[in-house]
């Protein structure tokens, strides 16, 4: 069967498999994201035959709405693992940082969350980070707003669409920071929550915003320690578990915080909270 | 008492940081941020076994302070740093 590439975060990655490789064509988002031709910065060998070898338990959680006990860990050479339940295994050796494997999927929803993890291993020593965030464009750039689920995320970035003119979603779940060439960039991807946002554009970004509910709007600039506090909750919790990936994950957020301001800001769900974070960050 | 070893410093744009990690279930990490004063008790004081009046001499060393109030500062980062679990 033919590869599939796509480009994601800039990165060309080819995926190769069987059975796995048509189920991963039909997920949605995947063909926003699909490329002829494209370089070869990263492989997913789908369908490998992997057994899970004795692992030192790094971080356990559910995906698919609780239905699947997923765990990774890391094994006595240092290679990761993540077991979806009986799903399914995913394998990341560090000494071949351009490669990932993963077993036959048929679960749709267990395979968009294994390429997603994928993506967040072998994006991280490239400097590619998935950020859970809702994200809109305005002037051509990007404003990220984080928090936890619940925190209004979604309804801040859909006021900046109905009173902000010349705005438009990039991302409502999990796109992709991207520091490269002393740049900072968000990338939309295939993973975008709920909402059916996929859009292969990239973009500056304005700034950070961590949103919290309040009964009033306030706003104000985070310093360096503050804003790591901000941001660090919001990339996989999975890489903060293990010390080799969370020093590259601090260095990550090193480098994204040298280019890119971060704000706390305490909102209403009104028209006045979009006006005011636009006006503080566009100025 | 001793600094605990299981945790790191990192280099945080400029600023010297821990970072705790939450239990194996939870999402949850905890971000220590270090002064100065701290930092120079972590570099001094790491991988061995002190006393309060080894905290205080590190301090009346670097600083132009008398040892009484070096003393009071040596137990009040102590105090701050056994309760965010840098001590063991």
């Amino acid at each position: 069967m033919a590869d599939l590439r796509l480009e994601i975060a800039g990165l060309g990655i080819r995926l190769q498999g069987a059975d796995t490789l048509r189920c991963a064509m039909a997920l949605p988002g995947i063909a926003e994201f699909r490329v002829a031709d494209g370089g070869d910065d990263l492989l997913f060998a789908l369908d490998q035959p992997l057994s899970l070898p004795r692992c030192r338990l790094l971080h356990q959680f559910d995906i698919a709405d609780g239905a699947v006990q997923t765990r990774f860990g890391v094994d006595a050479d240092g290679t990761y693992y993540y077991a979806f339940g009986r799903h399914g295994l995913l394998r990341y050796d560090p000494r071949q940082p351009r490669r990932v494997d993963l077993s036959p999927m048929s679960d749709l929803s267990v395979l968009r969350f294994a390429l997603w993890s994928a993506v967040a291993m072998a994006g991280l020593p490239l400097g590619a980070v998935p950020v859970h965030s809702s994200v809109v464009v305005c002037d051509g750039r990007a404003v990220m707003c984080l928090g936890e689920s619940g925190t209004g995320k979604s309804t801040h970035t859909r006021l900046w669409l109905q009173h902000i003119p010349g705005t438009h979603l990039l991302n409502d779940d999990s796109p992709i920071v991207r520091f490269a060439d002393g740049e900072v960039l968000v990338y939309g991807s295939p993973w975008s929550g709920k909402t059916h946002c996929y859009r292969p554009e990239q973009y500056p970004i304005a700034g950070l915003l961590r949103l919290e509910q309040r009964p009033a709007n306030t706003i104000r600039r985070l310093g360096s320690v503050e804003a790591f506090a901000a941001l660090q909750p919001s990339c996989p919790p999975s890489l903060a578990k293990d010390e080799r990936c969370m020093d590259l994950l601090v260095q990550f957020i090193s480098n994204v915080l040298q280019h890119v301001p971060a704000y706390r800001m305490g909102c209403l769900p009104d028209a006045d909270a979009a006006h005011l974070s636009h006006d503080t960050l566009m100025p | 008492m001793r600094i605990n070893p299981n945790i790191k410093i990192r280099d945080m744009v400029g600023e010297h940081i821990v970072v705790m990690p939450g239990a194996v279930q939870t999402d949850m990490t905890r971000v220590i941020a270090l002064n100065d004063s701290a930092l120079l008790l972590y570099n001094a004081l790491s991988g061995r076994n002190f006393e309060l009046e080894d905290a205080v001499r590190v301090l009346t060393d670097e600083y132009d302070v008398t040892p009484d109030v070096a003393r009071r500062d040596a137990e009040a980062l102590l105090a701050d740093m056994r309760k965010n679990n840098l001590l063991v």
